[in-house]
């Protein structure tokens, strides 16, 4: 998503194809949105500034034009594809998906076009959603939404010329879904008009209906839309409409494009007409919504901090966020659980095949001195473990400690135990004398630069001989970190961001050697333990928010106790904005604004 | 037989072609080298220029002695305490004349050892570009015909061929794992081939046109006319001829060469990093110039004086040597 963007696109493309057990329940009415989250809400600091998970939702005043500034444009607005967070922003203000987060919580979905929870049948093959009545889509449909619409909705997201990046990764067990190609899935029934059935092929219903939050669930009018999915790529971004508070604002046949969003230039959302509040949890505030795309980012964000109606919704220039900090406190928001940033560790070739030269590496690593690089502790926290702060399963892991091993147990670094592992790998000296260079792929532009810089000075501590390069982000996933046969020693910053609030979803496609894939690879470390890859699958299958929790975060320890990769950085993103701006981010989606939330003073 | 002596010798120093008969005295010949001189001397600029130049690389030799002496920190230690509680780097103190990076790098520590890629870009690429420059246009003024022609295409196709793009997609097809078997890695070496290549063509033409000129003077055909043999020719009569605008046009060319580097740097397809190089140093300063206007300031100032000191030695040399040239 969003920071990460490449990653996870590039990790959902990995993903097709393959299945993500599910987790099930036992009870024929158990929700994904059980259970208390495990978020370490409490233990990150964000005192003296906003933080999504303490802002107040309600007492908003009504009306009002917010100005949104961003330095770049979405990549889909049709929410059968979006899978990035600034798309986020306005695909949630438009389309209302089956269940959704509310804005301070990352992990407890809430019912939004569904009635009520899923129910998830006792076999964990069967998941049931009972719509709400009244929703109505925006001009030029204007009729009410039936569950036919979330069929379509899914059904065209397997459709090639939508190709939705997530829909294998999540659907993969619903019934017909391998080989569906946009037309009817057998797996996915409608009963009734406002019923909507998933039968699965394997027991996971509850991994299935925790990823209903997703935007693929937003209904889509199968007769308004079936002829612009028929292009390829699909244009009913450029047509589409909305269940949603706001729409893109179109002409009488529903065209956006030019009207409403001009690629690269500009967007307005304005209220659906059709949309009745009390069907929905949104308070909806604001009148409109303008949105002005390009620039450069620390100019926009001065801007935003010396105005009024306005805010920025992509991560500000580091210089921003210390000019907020200092100057403009109260308009600064500081939201963790924005995803973690690690080093990919080649495990399956070179050097660090080696677990004792890995733990030497983490040990030498001053992780401390890597986060300051990034902004500091206003918006990192120093990574001990991988389920992050927000995700259900980070307190069990440890919290912000995390697990205690001698080589993560002092962030700034430890010599005299990188020495003891040195010594351990078979390197009497304490330094590394087993000739082989060690290949550093890094990418360029601040902080990623600056975290490769002291990743590289580190190996070279430890008496390692390193090449070293820097290439373009999209380079470095796509063409090095992300293929195996390139045989990468060491990716210095990769990042990761869960997409929704379950634990497998930030451990499974990263560490288990299931997934790992020729190209497209996010299994960075090429992970393949065969204890851990069997603790994972069994994991899979584990019912129960906390449960999976407790089984997931037992993973992470096993994890990071083998050194599959090293850990630095769990986020906290930075979000600005005016002055008469009272702004609500959304803890699930990097702390970026909310509009359908967000009202002006 | 060489007719630079005399065609070098002015007039008079003061111009007029009438001032010699006022002298009284007995008159003293002067060596070309000897005019050369005297007018350089008298160019202060060029003389300050080169001052600087000297100093420039008397730095780039020494770096590590004067670090040392200036009790600076080696240009590659990080130190990330040197930075404030958001990452931002500590201006100038006492102890860090440019203040330093994102890293804790010290400013003058790495603007010192970035002279040494500078100079060695630019001297190396120069003076590269300099000898198969004049050895290609030599032989295609000399030879003319099909030789003149194949080589003044090549030249055509060379200039063609924009060097920033060039080195962009070298960096980019070439960064990890290298080019040719990893004969080629992005580095020093590819950066002064790449300057070699792109500039030998703009000497080979000046070359070749001077020699068109100069291959039909008197003293070549007299040359000729005693059995020389065209190797001869070429070097011990038409090349001396050529020494004053290969020296202008190399003097010239070396700032020009830093820049390129420069650019390269700035564009992430030059010098590695932890190697210090002013123009990465000017990149990775961008994004925080207003939080950290040091970072940006000292090395874009390192870059400035170093080119406009061999911009402004150049001209001094170009006016010592041709003294009828306009100014």
């Amino acid at each position: 998503m969003r920071s990460i963007r490449t990653v996870a696109a590039i990790a959902t493309v990995a993903a097709l194809g393959l299945l993500l057990a599910a987790c099930g329940s036992s009870s024929s009415s158990s929700s994904s949105s059980s259970g208390s989250s495990s978020s370490s809400s409490g233990s990150i600091s964000t005192s003296g500034y906003q933080s999504p998970e303490t802002q107040s939702l309600t007492g908003g005043k009504k009306g009002g034009v917010l100005q949104v500034l961003d330095e770049t444009d979405f990549e889909h607005i049709d929410p059968g594809i979006a899978y990035y967070s600034l798309d986020y922003e306005v695909v949630f203000a438009t389309q209302r998906p089956l269940y959704s987060n509310k804005p301070n919580t990352a992990s407890e979905a809430t019912p939004d076009m569904a009635a009520g929870p899923p129910e998830v049948s006792s076999d964990n093959k069967t998941v049931t959603v009972h719509l709400r009545e009244g929703i109505k889509f925006s001009p030029p449909v204007n009729r009410e939404v039936t569950s036919e619409d979330v069929a379509y909705a899914i059904e065209r997201g397997a459709n090639p010329n939508v190709a939705n990046p997530y829909i294998h990764a999540y659907f993969e067990s619903v019934e017909g879904m391998p080989k569906a190609d946009g037309g009817p899935i057998k797996g996915i029934t409608t009963p009734d008009k406002h019923t909507i059935v998933f039968k699965l092929t394997e027991p996971k219903g509850g991994l299935v209906a925790a990823s209903l939050v997703l935007p693929l669930t937003a209904a889509v009018p199968k007769e308004y839309a079936e002829k612009y999915d028929k292009h390829k790529p699909s244009d009913y971004g450029n047509y589409q409409v909305a269940t949603g508070p706001y729409m893109f604002k179109n002409d009488s046949s529903g065209k956006v494009l030019d009207v409403g969003y001009f690629p690269g230039k500009s967007a307005t959302l304005v209220r659906n007409p059709n949309w009745n509040a009390s069907t929905d949890i949104r308070p909806a505030y604001l009148n409109e919504i303008q949105i002005k795309i390009g620039g450069t980012n620390s100019v926009i964000g001065k801007q935003v901090l010396e105005g009024t109606n306005i805010v920025e919704n992509e991560p500000p220039a580091q210089s921003n966020i210390r000019l907020a900090a200092e100057k403009y406190k109260g308009q600064l928001e500081i939201s963790p659980g924005a995803g973690s940033h690690y080093i990919g560790v080649d495990n399956a070739h070179g050097p660090f095949k080696n677990e004792n030269l890995r733990k030497a590496f983490f040990a030498a690593l001053d992780r401390t001195a890597m986060d300051k690089a990034r902004g500091g502790k206003l918006v990192t926290d120093v990574m001990t473990h991988f389920i992050y702060p927000t995700i259900p399963g980070f307190e069990q892991s440890g919290g912000l400690a995390g697990p205690k091993f001698d080589f993560n147990e002092h962030p700034e670094g430890d010599k005299a135990v990188a020495e003891k592992y040195i010594k351990l790998a078979g390197y009497p000296s304490g330094k590394y004398t087993g000739g082989e260079t060690i290949t550093i792929v890094g990418a360029k532009g601040n902080p990623a630069e600056q975290d490769a810089e002291i990743v590289n000075q580190t190996l070279k501590n430890l008496g390692f001989t390193t090449k070293f390069t820097l290439v373009e982000t999209a380079t470095m996933y796509a063409k090095y970190c992300n293929v195996p046969k390139e045989e990468i020693d060491v990716c210095p910053s990769v990042g990761w961001i869960a997409d929704f609030g379950d634990p497998q979803t930030v451990l499974n496609i990263t560490f288990n050697g299931k997934f790992i894939n020729a190209t497209g690879n996010v299994n960075w470390s090429q992970a393949n333990n065969p204890q851990l890859n069997k603790e994972m699958t069994e994991a899979e299958s584990v019912t129960g928010q906390s449960a999976r929790a407790t089984a997931w975060a037992k993973i992470d320890e096993h994890v990071v106790e083998k050194a599959l990769t090293i850990p630095f950085d769990w986020d906290k993103q930075g979000n600005i904005e005016g002055s008469q701006v009272q702004g609500v981010g959304d803890l699930w989606d990097v702390g970026e604004w909310d509009y359908s939330w967000t009202s002006l003073k | 037989m060489s007719i630079g002596g005399t065609e070098a010798l002015p007039a008079s120093e003061s111009g007029s072609a009438l001032d010699f008969l006022d002298l009284g005295g007995e008159i003293a010949a002067r060596s070309p080298l000897q005019l050369f001189w005297r007018r350089l001397r008298q160019d202060r600029v060029a003389l300050v220029s080169g001052i600087i130049i000297v100093a420039l690389i008397v730095i780039a030799v020494a770096a590590p002695l004067i670090i040392k002496i200036l009790g600076l920190p080696g240009p590659n230690v990080q130190n990330l305490n040197l930075t404030d509680e958001f990452g931002s780097p500590l201006g100038p103190t006492g102890s860090h004349p440019f203040g330093v990076d994102q890293l804790g790098h010290d400013v003058m520590s790495r603007v010192i050892y970035g002279t040494r890629v500078s100079l060695e870009v630019g001297i190396i690429g120069t003076v590269l570009s300099t000898l198969i420059g004049v050895v290609v246009g030599l032989v295609a003024g000399y030879y003319r015909g099909w030789v003149d022609t194949v080589i003044s295409r090549m030249v055509d196709v060379v200039l063609s061929i924009p060097l920033l793009l060039l080195g962009i997609g070298i960096g980019a097809a070439c960064a990890v794992k290298g080019c040719l078997g990893g004969a080629i890695q992005p580095g020093l070496s590819v950066i002064i081939f790449l300057i070699v290549f792109a500039t030998w063509p703009y000497m080979a033409r000046i070359v070749r046109g001077l020699v068109l000129s100069l291959r039909e003077r008197e003293f070549v055909e007299a040359s000729r006319a005693l059995g020389a043999s065209n190797t001869r020719i070429m070097v011990r009569e038409i090349l001396p001829n050529l020494t004053a605008p290969i020296i202008v046009f190399a003097s010239l060319q070396i700032p020009s060469n830093i820049l390129i580097e420069a650019a390269l740097s700035f564009l992430g397809v030059g010098i590695r990093p932890p190697t210090a190089s002013w123009g990465q140093m000017i990149a990775s300063a961008t994004p925080i110039f207003n939080t950290a206007w040091w970072y940006m300031v000292f090395p874009g100032a390192a870059l400035l004086i170093t080119v406009l000191a061999f911009n402004l030695l150049g001209d001094g040399l170009r006016d010592a040597l041709n003294p009828r040239g306009a100014r």
